[in-house]
């Protein structure tokens, strides 16, 4: 049925499109200053973690996402969205190769149903593809539209990934380990789980001010911070937390090779900071090139993404092409 | 029940635009661990087209192989090694890496219309599919099968047979066989052992009778065709799975020139076991004279030598001849031409008269006198000087029988003489259908001596050319071997309708007639292992790898050990040895007693003549001969050779 409800809404009179908007995609950390509590040290301090024995799990699953999305028609200004959220579970034995262990995927369509005329609304409802609304409010303004539409693919992947994130856990094996692209926080099972690691590529959120924060955003390579637990917002549980640096920032960028990891509080949690942080610096190679992320990207969640891109519907990927107006068929 | 289970696909076919599929190229991937290799044969299943049945169906044999990672540059495994080495192998996680394959199609179903190979699954090559690969269904099955068993196709765990078709192998269609390949370890001698042994097993009853004719140059190569050699169990289930029996040739008569006593011979199968059957090859002025165009070089090739030679041969040899100078001459043997030569010169000498003779130039004479005395001292033992000869059965050639000539010992002019003489008595015999066979494969080792890219044209050149070309309408095929391909020349090799390449040397590779290989195939070549043969035939539109048994025969080498070669017998000795094997009840004192202070000469023709009539009583008939000069055998009336083609002076 991939993309036949295009065919079908189109024919209800919808003005076909093919749009792919500059977005950047990636799990967003919060994007302003929230405060944590610090559970190791009296103050943030910084620690090598070139002592600790690195954790050697004997089998690890990381867990990643992908969201593919583009415009595919219009009805007035109001555009259809055609989506598709994946998500995978690369478990990794003993023979340190890759394999996939389980994966969900699913195809939306995104757009304010009231706002569509009447057929096209009716083939959007008749013809089996999941639709997700907007916001009304943001339904008139066709850039605003579009921005609350990548938002809802943004909520849909991360529900995905948090449905097969819990169904993995329910499955760990004793010394088997989850690693998860982002946070832990927004989900009850992992941020409770003993063996799930977040692991945090983007700084938006703000934990520290003043000469805390120049220690955390300041931390050789090799060192992690001491261990806080940030405030919680919203429908975010408690967790435990720490920046970690895997590769010299200088010459190049304070948030260059800084990663914040999650794990959940408890006190193990304190007592194996080290040795979680010496196990995921050693996961810096292979490294994750050509990724422009590399830096930060581990090498096991690049490869579960190029898995997910690799089986993606071809037509929703970026034309080759230019943007030429159609001719012909 | 067995349960017939679908084959499970070891690839798939990928194209890019880059590296796309073409109607005679694909590229497909494998698991990391595959038994695909070089040279493997793979199927390609296409996709259904609605529900007209099975999709295309392509074969192909593996080309060239590619692996890597999806490492961007090597410079980012040195970081994520932090620049040690050790360190690399202990990253948590294995690169994603790829075994990527590039196939030359060897057939498509359906073959039109011709098509790109189509993006699908990729099977190994089952033994069905291999015969259908190499075409060999058309002419392995059916009423009048030509397929001759040349060695098992082995890859991705399967040993298929892989025959060739007689047709093509030995005429009319295309015929000759070339194989290169260095010392040693490419096997040559030993694979054309082996597949003369598959032809005689195999050649299809229609196609009548062939035998074979091997020259032997080396050593003692082809002395012990007839002897049993070691095989391993390996080798007999190899054998069995060719529908071969493993035995050494039935039938092999050896023929060997004599050494310069014109009593013991020149081979290495002297052991007293052996010895009895080899005849001694000998050959007197009439059969020297028939070629001897051989014995002079390019550069010596004029009109007025020619002339003179055959004047020599139509009004001189075996007729009374006047000379002019009162003397009167019946030529019968390189004595009496000398005699004839002597009187010339002599004549002129005393007469004072002028530098010609009967429209010939005395340096002409003298030019041919040498040449020809030059072969009687040079090749004392092929070429008696006088008394009868003794050659090969013209005429009464035997079906699967080898016919081994070893000239290995003879000095390199003895060898053209034997080489143009008995291929332009085989060509002579097979155009008038009289030889006894109606094929006959020719087998000649170290190609590029006799048939060298470059140097001086030569006679002997100049007929493997001509067979090369020609052969095949008669079926007269030749069998060629040569370390290095390149230095033959480009007509001989280029006419081969079959070749094979055992190890082949990288320089050899190197050169520009090799191009057309990949460079996974070379390494191949390169590394190839005993017993491994690459194989081009016309049905084959692409090279294939075969693995032959150890012929059953033993090697030249363990051969002279088992039969050590004795060593020369004194002159007595070695007479009462020929004696006694044409009659056994011979003693030798007897033998010893009549020939005591007889000239050496004398008892050689004596002993010539007995061979010839081969009477009851040998010794009576020898205690005669001695008494009389023994003539040589009344020479037939001289057939015609037709003459070569000339040699074309177009650029090739
Ligand atoms: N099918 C085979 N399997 C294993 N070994 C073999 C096979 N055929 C031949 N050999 C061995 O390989 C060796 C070389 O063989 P052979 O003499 O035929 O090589 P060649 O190419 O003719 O060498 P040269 O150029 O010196 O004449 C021999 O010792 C022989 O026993
Ligand atoms: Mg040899």
């Amino acid at each position: 049925m991939a993309g036949s409800w295009v065919d079908a809404i189109l024919a209800a009179g919808a003005v076909p499109a093919s749009y792919v908007p500059d977005a950047s995609a990636g799990r967003t950390d919060l994007e302003e200053f929230t405060g944590a509590d610090l559970v190791e040290d009296a103050e943030l301090r910084t620690r090598s973690v070139a002592d600790a024995r690195p954790l050697s799990p004997g089998a690890v699953g990381f867990l990643d996402g992908i969201e593919q999305w583009r415009v595919v028609g219009y009805g007035g200004v109001t555009p259809i969205v055609r989506g598709y959220v994946a998500a995978a579970v690369r478990r990794r034995g003993p023979d340190r190769r890759l394999r996939t262990g389980s994966e969900l995927s699913r195809e939306l369509a995104v757009t304010r149903l009231a706002s569509l005329a009447a057929p096209v609304r009716r083939a959007l409802e008749t013809c089996g593809v999941d639709v997700v609304e907007f916001a009304a409010e943001d339904a008139g303004q066709p850039a605003r539209a579009i921005q609350a539409a990548r938002r809802e693919l943004e909520r849909a992947r991360l529900a995905l990934e948090r449905a097969l994130a819990e169904r993995c856990l329910a499955g760990l094996g004793p010394d088997e380990w989850l690693v998860v692209d982002g946070v832990l926080s927004d989900s009850v099972a992992l941020s409770a789980h003993p063996r799930a690691v977040g692991v945090i590529k983007s700084h938006g959120a703000q934990y520290f001010e003043g000469a805390e924060l120049e220690r955390a955003l300041t931390l050789p390579a090799g060192h992690r911070t001491s261990v806080f637990e940030p405030r919680s917002r919203g429908a975010r549980r408690a967790i435990y937390s720490w920046y970690l640096r895997f590769w010299p920032w200088e010459g190049n960028d304070l948030l260059y090779g800084l990663v914040r990891v999650e794990a959940r509080a408890h006190p193990d949690t304190l007592a194996r900071a080290s040795a979680l942080s010496a196990w995921l610096e050693r996961e810096r190679s292979p490294l994750s090139t050509p990724d422009a992320r590399w830096d930060r990207l581990l090498y096991p969640i690049h490869d579960v993404e190029t898995y997910l891109r690799s089986r993606a519907p071809r037509d929703l990927l970026s034309p080759p092409g230019s943007r030429l107006p159609r001719t012909g068929s | 029940m067995i349960q017939h289970r679908e084959p499970t696909p070891i690839g798939r076919v990928v194209a890019t635009e880059l590296k796309p599929a073409t109607p005679h190229q694909f590229h497909f991937w494998t698991a990391n661990e595959t038994t695909i290799g070089i040279g493997a044969i793979v199927k390609v299943e296409g996709p259904r087209v609605g529900d007209q049945g099975p999709g295309r169906i392509v074969f192909g044999v593996v080309t060239d192989g590619f692996a890597y990672s999806d490492l961007a540059t090597p410079l980012h495994d040195v970081v994520g090694a932090e620049g040690d080495p050790a360190k690399a192998a202990e990253s948590p996680t294995v690169r994603q890496e790829i075994r990527l394959w590039t196939a030359a199609v060897l057939r498509q179903h359906p073959e039109e219309p011709l098509q790109p190979v189509p993006l699908g699954a990729v099977y190994v090559a089952s033994d069905a599919d291999v015969a259908q690969a190499l075409r060999m269904d058309a002419y392995v099955a059916g009423a009048q099968p030509t397929g001759i068993p040349v060695g098992l196709y082995t890859a991705a765990g399967l040993e298929a047979p892989v025959y060739l078709d007689a047709d093509f192998l030995l005429g009319p269609e295309a015929a000759h066989l070339n194989i290169s390949g260095v010392s040693g370890l490419a096997t040559k001698t030993s694979a054309v052992e082996f597949l003369l042994a598959s032809i005689f097993q195999h050649f299809p009853a229609h196609k009548g009778r062939i035998a074979a004719l091997c020259f032997n140059v080396k050593g003692p190569d082809l002395c012990f065709l007839d002897r049993p050699g070691p095989l391993d169990d390996a080798d007999r289930r190899r054998y069995e799975r060719l529908g071969l029996t493993p035995q050494p040739f039935a039938r092999v008569r050896y023929y060997a020139p004599c050494k310069a006593d014109g009593v013991n011979l020149n081979t290495l199968r002297t052991h007293p076991d052996l010895v009895g059957d080899v005849e001694p090859l000998v050959w007197g002025l009439a059969e020297v004279l028939d070629f001897a165009e051989v014995l002079l070089n390019r550069d010596d090739i004029d009109a007025k030598a020619d002339a003179f030679i055959d004047f020599l041969s139509d009004r001189v040899l075996n007729k009374e001849f006047d000379d002019g100078f009162g003397g009167s001459h019946r030529v019968q043997s390189f004595a009496d031409l000398d005699g004839l030569f002597r009187a010339i010169f002599d004549g002129l000498e005393l007469s004072g008269r002028s530098d010609m003779w009967r429209t010939h130039h005395i340096a002409t004479i003298r030019k041919v006198r040498n040449r020809l005395s030059n072969i009687s001292t040079r090749c004392k033992g092929l070429v008696t000087d006088d008394g009868p000869s003794n050659d090969l059965p013209w005429g009464r050639f035997e079906d699967r029988t080898v016919y081994v000539v070893d000239v290995a010992n003879v000095d390199p002019l003895g060898q053209d003489l034997v080489f143009a003489r008995a291929v332009s008595k085989l060509r002579e015999h097979l155009e008038r259908r009289d030889l006894g066979v109606e094929a006959v494969v020719v087998f000649v080792d170290e190609l590029n001596k006799y048939a060298p890219g470059d140097g001086p044209e030569t006679y002997v050149r100049k007929m493997l050319l001509d067979i090369s070309e020609r052969g095949r309408y008669l079926g007269l095929v030749l069998f060629g071997a040569e370390q290095f391909r390149s230095q033959v020349h480009r007509r001989v090799v280029g006419n081969a309708g079959t070749t094979l390449f055992g190890r082949m040397d990288a320089d050899e590779l190197a050169t520009p007639g090799y191009h057309v290989l990949s460079p996974a195939i070379k390494i191949k070549l390169a590394t190839l292992p005993i017993g491994e043969l690459m194989l081009r035939h016309p049905h084959f539109t692409q090279p294939i790898f075969v693995r032959f048994p150890r012929p059953a025969v033993l090697r030249g080498r363990d051969g002279v050990e088992r039969f050590p070669p004795s060593a020369d017998l004194p002159f007595e000795e070695a007479v009462v040895r020929q004696l006694v094997r044409l009659d056994r009840r011979i003693r030798p004192n007897q033998v010893k007693d009549l020939i005591a202070e007889r000239r050496p000469d004398d008892v050689r023709r004596a002993l010539a003549a007995v061979r010839r009539t081969r009477p009851d009583d040998a010794l009576a008939c020898f205690r005669r001969m001695l008494g009389v000069r023994v003539a040589p055998a009344a020479a037939p009336a001289r057939e015609a050779v037709p003459p070569l083609n000339p040699i074309s002076e177009e650029p090739y």
